[in-house]
């Protein structure tokens, strides 16, 4: 049984399961989206404009005629990429800059703590607003955008971590046997504190998804024709009594696609065993 | 304890310091700056100079930060330069708004949150437990402006129940508390009742039990006091979160308010106002937290013998 | 133990009263909505901003109003006289008229408010640039006196940044007139303004000096006017549809169906003013070449966006300006239609040909170019059919979206190549604004400079001695721009606005160019 890892254990669970096979279907829609559509997502049919679900357009037609159901495969292509790449980059960040206090201490430690309350001082949506309006609007500065305003929380778990973890016995072993300070860090420490900060990883892409459709709603983020979750509730938003439909299923695919994200992720946790390890940090 | 409160609030300084030169600098990164406002197409560049002088923004930054805090801290937030009025004045008009949104919401969270949360925690792992979580989970998950515009269909368009937008009467609230609601509702629910099935794990409660105490009444005479402590906590510090998901709620509902006044103003550049925009949420978020921090050290019996 | 029974007692009486009044107050109240383009205006003061809203005109009286068909009417000046060179101005003032601060509206307060405006030097001062000084002849009569002739002085002085201010409060006020108070002689007065939210307007009591289109001479119908700024036209919509507000001052062409559908809602429309255009920076590459300008310009299916994007409202624009101005008869050849066939040729000609998907290519590279636009739903869904009709023909456009406001300070740095954009006045004096060639960047954002233009411009802005010789040199000047294609003219609105008829009346026939102060005074709120 322990031969299987645990993001394949954690589909054993009711809800684990259900919510994995979601994921890999969105997945695997996004990847093969030009193989499972006849339609493009960027070819107008001005005539067809703003028809409602029918056999030839399972979710009806958007303000150009395209057909949603394509453009929300291909959103998700934007949307889950572009949420995974911040996430990503936010975790790497904050494992480097949460490991460097916690091992250092002293004023590198006291700057980050400092750094981490100031950025947990502003509600997220508000860093991500403030810095795509320096960035510039388009994909990398909704990335960027992101990335900063989740990093804190990543220094913060990575930080704690290692603190409790510095303590500890192999450790203290392998500091007698003459490691140095990288080998410890690299070899022992992080891939010790790594697996509650995946999992934390993870519940953020859920909401870097939604951050990611809030900023898509200010006209940020991919630009048109690409299609993105956001962006695409953006334009339903003016036709929300016209064509409710545009609205309502890029809305309703983020939230069972959040929704899928965190049950796998408490199915996840329960397989680790990191709840109180998290908890500790939250 | 008194020690711990000092240490704590004095923590507050450097983040404070902090939070004021990010809010202060940050801003000048934006490309554009007020003045374009506020000046004639094709102006000279002495005219230029001349109102940079007038607003002060010919200094260098850092001095221009010096004159800038010293005034907030003696509670003067200075003139809007695009909107011509005390900033004072602009946040006085929104931020009641804002304050009844934000209060709503959190009152909307709590009780429905503690509400369910009992629910599904004395009906752990039946249905009832499932439906809940399962309904709170996907209520935490929908983007809040999304959220808002359904609810708006629906409330206000196919049933004609509620106002669409605006603040003319408490009627406009209703639904954009709901929108904020719902999502601090899932996260209240959540630690409800996970606290509570945990503190019915603990000795006191087998002691209760042994008393012959009605369960129902352990459960919510004294298991529920416990399992509230972490719910408190949790909400003080997720005050950003909820004032955060308030900046689009406002702007879906077109709604007056610290958001609305917020995004409005950066889009003008018009700096004073931002400011004392970002200030206020900050500060609300920074109070929050030390509430929060404090709450645990009061309430929870480890962290205080830990102090003493 | 009686003092909380009291203060229960009392408090509900107060809130019946609060209630009847309110009920009262229902009859004789209207609330409007902001056109979308006029959200977010900063100040009252008709001097010193550049932008201002419907409210304005109802706060600020002028010395003439323009009628539909575009004479001039008597307002507060009673009748008025040119001299034969076009060097002097007489008025012959209103008598009687008063300021709502109390103060007189005079000869010295006219003289007055033309030398503030002068001497405040902002964006509007061009507006009374041509007159040299103002001289009191009697109490009642004012003499401007000219620097050269000016025959769009009437046009000027009938748009509302020339709203009659009052003054010594002026003065007095400094910065925080047209904020905190402001005073005119208007039919309705400020009671409250909220920036980007709420303006409320009062009855003026005394009015009797409205505008000569006006069927009613006294004052107003409705007591109280509550204009409300609602950024999304949708939400602005639902509100009308639930009974929130009695009138949109501004419909996109797409809602009108939707507004037809509902048995209690009604259209109105006028004429439009406002124009929505490309604009092609001519200075950088591609575009530096004016073959391509060409090609794109004639890229753009005016039909099909007028079908598709605004339901067949309006018509389409094919010269820079509303087809209602005199300046727009140019030449046939000038005018800028839909011809593929044309725009392929040219970009052939160029040596950009076609590649395997679609896109042009020259010397490898592929014709790739930015399209500017603003976050604004309806310029997002206009732009993204321009997109598609500039790919058909080989041009591939990345579309960049800013925020409305930011987006003025972007173009001042010049990178844009295409943008789409929209404008509204009812003057051949924008070409000048737009096409300029010291205002690059912003409002010039197709950096157009050219020396011939120039030319022109300033024949046409200040060489004219009469109105028939204004509009030759401005459609001159306008038919010079078109050949040079600096903007692709795309869709000309017509200003359509929606009530609740239940509770509003309508003036039966609008005579004035816009939905303004005479309309607002022969509304009627319906009992």
């Amino acid at each position: 049984m322990m031969a299987w890892p645990a993001p394949l254990r954690a589909l054993g669970h009711p809800m684990g399961g259900l919510a994995g096979g979601w994921l890999l279907l969105v997945a695997a829609a996004a990847v093969l989206a030009p193989f499972l559509t006849p339609y493009a997502y960027d070819v107008q049919d001005l005539p067809q404009a703003y028809q409602p679900a029918s056999a030839a357009h399972w979710l009806g037609t958007d303000e150009f005629g395209r057909d949603l159901l394509t453009r929300l495969i291909y959103g998700a292509r934007t949307s889950l990429s572009v949420s995974a790449a911040a996430i990503a980059v936010s975790v790497l960040c904050g494992m480097v800059l949460g490991a460097a206090a916690a091992w250092f201490g002293g004023w590198p430690d006291r700057a980050v703590t400092v750094a981490v309350d100031l950025t947990w001082s502003f509600p997220e949506i508000l860093i991500a607003l403030i810095l795509v309006a320096i960035i510039g609007p388009g994909t990398t500065g909704v990335m960027v955008a992101i990335a900063v305003a989740y990093l804190a929380q990543f220094t913060r778990l990575t930080r704690a971590q290692i603190m409790t973890l510095k303590g500890e016995t192999f450790v203290e072993a392998a500091r007698c046997l003459g490691a140095g300070t990288g080998h410890i860090l690299f070899r022992h420490l992080l891939p010790n504190a790594l697996a509650p900060v995946l999992v934390s990883a993870m519940l953020a892409t859920g909401d870097a998804i939604i951050l990611e459709a809030t900023l898509g709603f200010f006209g940020l983020g991919a630009q048109p024709p690409v299609p993105s979750w956001g962006g695409m509730m953006s334009a339903g938003s003016a036709l929300v009594f016209k064509a409710p439909w545009v609205i309502i299923f890029p809305g309703l695919a983020v939230a069972i696609t959040v929704v899928a994200i965190n049950l796998y992720g408490d199915a996840l946790i329960a397989e680790l065993d990191i709840r109180q390890k998290l908890r500790r940090t939250a | 304890m008194i020690a711990y409160l000092v240490r704590r609030i004095l923590m507050l300084v450097p983040v404070f310091l902090a939070v004021s030169v990010v809010i202060f600098s940050i801003l000048h990164f934006i490309p554009g700056d007020p003045i374009d406002n506020l000046l004639k197409i094709g102006s000279s560049p002495e005219a230029r100079a001349e109102m940079e002088v007038r607003y002060g923004l010919d200094r260098p930054l850092p001095v221009q930060y010096g004159i800038w805090l010293s005034n907030v801290l003696r509670g003067d937030l200075g003139t809007a330069i695009v909107a011509r009025r005390p900033v004072a004045d602009l946040i006085a008009q929104a931020l009641p708004h804002s304050l009844a949104l934000g209060g709503l919401a959190l009152l909307f969270s709590t009780v429905a949150g503690v509400g369910l949360g009992v629910i599904a925690a004395l009906n752990r792992d039946r249905w009832p437990d499932r439906a809940i979580m399962g309904g709170v989970l996907l209520g935490s998950t929908m983007p809040s402006f999304w959220l808002g515009l359904i609810l708006m269909l629906v409330f206000s368009v196919w049933l004609g129940w509620l106002p669409v937008s605006g603040a003319r009467s408490w009627t406009a609230l209703v639904l954009p508390v709901l929108t904020i609601g719902l999502g601090g509702t899932a996260l209240v629910a959540r630690i409800t009742r996970v606290s509570m099935i945990e503190a019915s794990g603990r000795d006191f409660v087998t002691l209760l039990h042994a008393k012959g105490l009605s369960p129902l009444r352990i459960q919510l005479g004294h298991v529920l006091r416990h399992a509230l402590i972490p719910v408190v906590t949790i909400l003080a510090l997720r005050i950003g979160w909820i004032l955060g998901g308030a900046v689009t709620v406002e702007v879906v509902f077109a709604r007056p308010g610290l958001g609305t006044l917020l995004i409005k103003s950066l889009s003008q550049h018009d700096y004073p106002v931002v400011q004392a925009c970002l200030l206020m949420l900050a500060m609300a978020v920074m109070l929050g937290t030390l509430l929060g921090d404090i709450l645990q050290a009061v309430m929870d019996p480890r962290v205080r013998a830990a102090l003493a | 133990m009686t003092f909380p029974f009291r203060k229960t007692l009392l408090s509900a009486s107060v809130s019946l009263a609060a209630l009847m009044v309110a009920q009262a107050a229902a009859a004789q109240e209207a609330v409007f909505v902001m056109a979308t383009n006029e959200v977010g205006a900063p100040t009252y003061n008709p001097i010193k901003a550049t932008m201002l809203n419907t409210a304005t005109g109802l706060i600020f009286d002028r010395l003439v109003s323009q009628a539909a068909d575009l004479s001039y009417r008597p307002w507060l000046a009673e009748s008025w006289e040119e001299a034969p060179d076009g060097m002097s101005w007489t008025f012959r003032l209103k008598q009687g008229v008063t300021y709502h601060n109390g103060e007189p509206f005079n000869a010295a307060a006219v003289k007055a408010w033309i030398e503030l405006f002068k001497a405040a030097q902002g964006e509007n001062a061009y507006m009374a640039e041509a007159i040299a000084s103002v001289e009191v002849v009697d109490d009642h009569t004012v003499r401007f006196v000219m620097s050269r002739p000016e025959p769009n002085l009437l046009y000027n002085l009938s748009s509302t940044f020339m709203g009659v201010v009052e003054p010594k409060s002026y003065v007095a006020l400094g910065d925080n007139y047209g904020v905190t108070e402001v005073y005119g002689t208007g039919a309705f007065r400020l009671d409250s303004f909220t920036i980007g939210q709420e303006t409320i307007l009062l009855r003026n009591e005394d009015y009797v000096w409205g505008p000569a289109e006006a069927a009613n001479h006294g004052p107003a119908k409705v007591a109280r006017l509550t204009f409300r700024e609602i950024p999304e036209d949708s939400t602005a919509f639902l509100e009308l549809k639930t009974g929130g507000v009695d009138f949109l001052l501004s419909v996109p062409a797409d809602l009108i169906g939707e507004v037809e559908k509902e048995p209690n809602l009604a259209i109105l429309t006028l004429p439009g003013q406002e124009l929505w255009y490309m604009p092609i920076n001519v200075t950088k590459a591609p575009f530096d070449d004016i073959r391509l300008r060409e090609a794109a310009a004639k890229a753009i299916n005016q039909d099909e966006i007028l079908a598709a994007v605004f339901g067949g409202a309006g018509a389409v624009a094919d010269t820079f300006l509303i087809s209602a101005l005199p300046e727009s008869h140019v030449a046939e050849s000038a005018r800028i239609a839909y011809d593929p066939a044309r725009a392929n040729a040219l970009l052939d000609e160029a040596g950009w040909t076609m590649g395997p998907d679609g896109v042009r290519l020259k010397d490898g590279q592929p014709l790739k170019v930015s399209l500017w636009t603003q976050s604004d739903s309806i310029f997002r869904r206009l732009t993204e059919v321009v997109q598609a009709q500039l790919k058909a023909v080989g041009i591939e456009a990345e579309i960049t979206t800013f925020d409305s406001s930011m987006i003025r300070d972007q173009y001042k740095t010049g990178e844009q190549q295409l943008a789409v954009r929209s404008y509204n006045w009812d003057n051949a004096d924008i070409v000048d604004w737009f096409f300029g060639g010291d205002r690059l960047g912003y409002p010039n954002v197709s950096m157009f400079n050219d020396p011939k233009a120039e030319e022109l411009r300033t024949a046409a802005m200040t060489g004219a001695k009469n109105s028939d010789e204004r509009v030759a040199n401005f459609t001159a000047y306008h038919e010079y721009v078109l050949t040079q294609f600096p903007m692709a003219p795309i869709y000309q609105p017509l200003q359509v606005m929606a009530y609740n008829a239940d509770r509003l009346a309508m003036p039966p026939a609008i005579d004035a160019p816009a939905f303004g102060a005479a309309a607002f005074l022969d509304l009627e709120v319906k009992e």
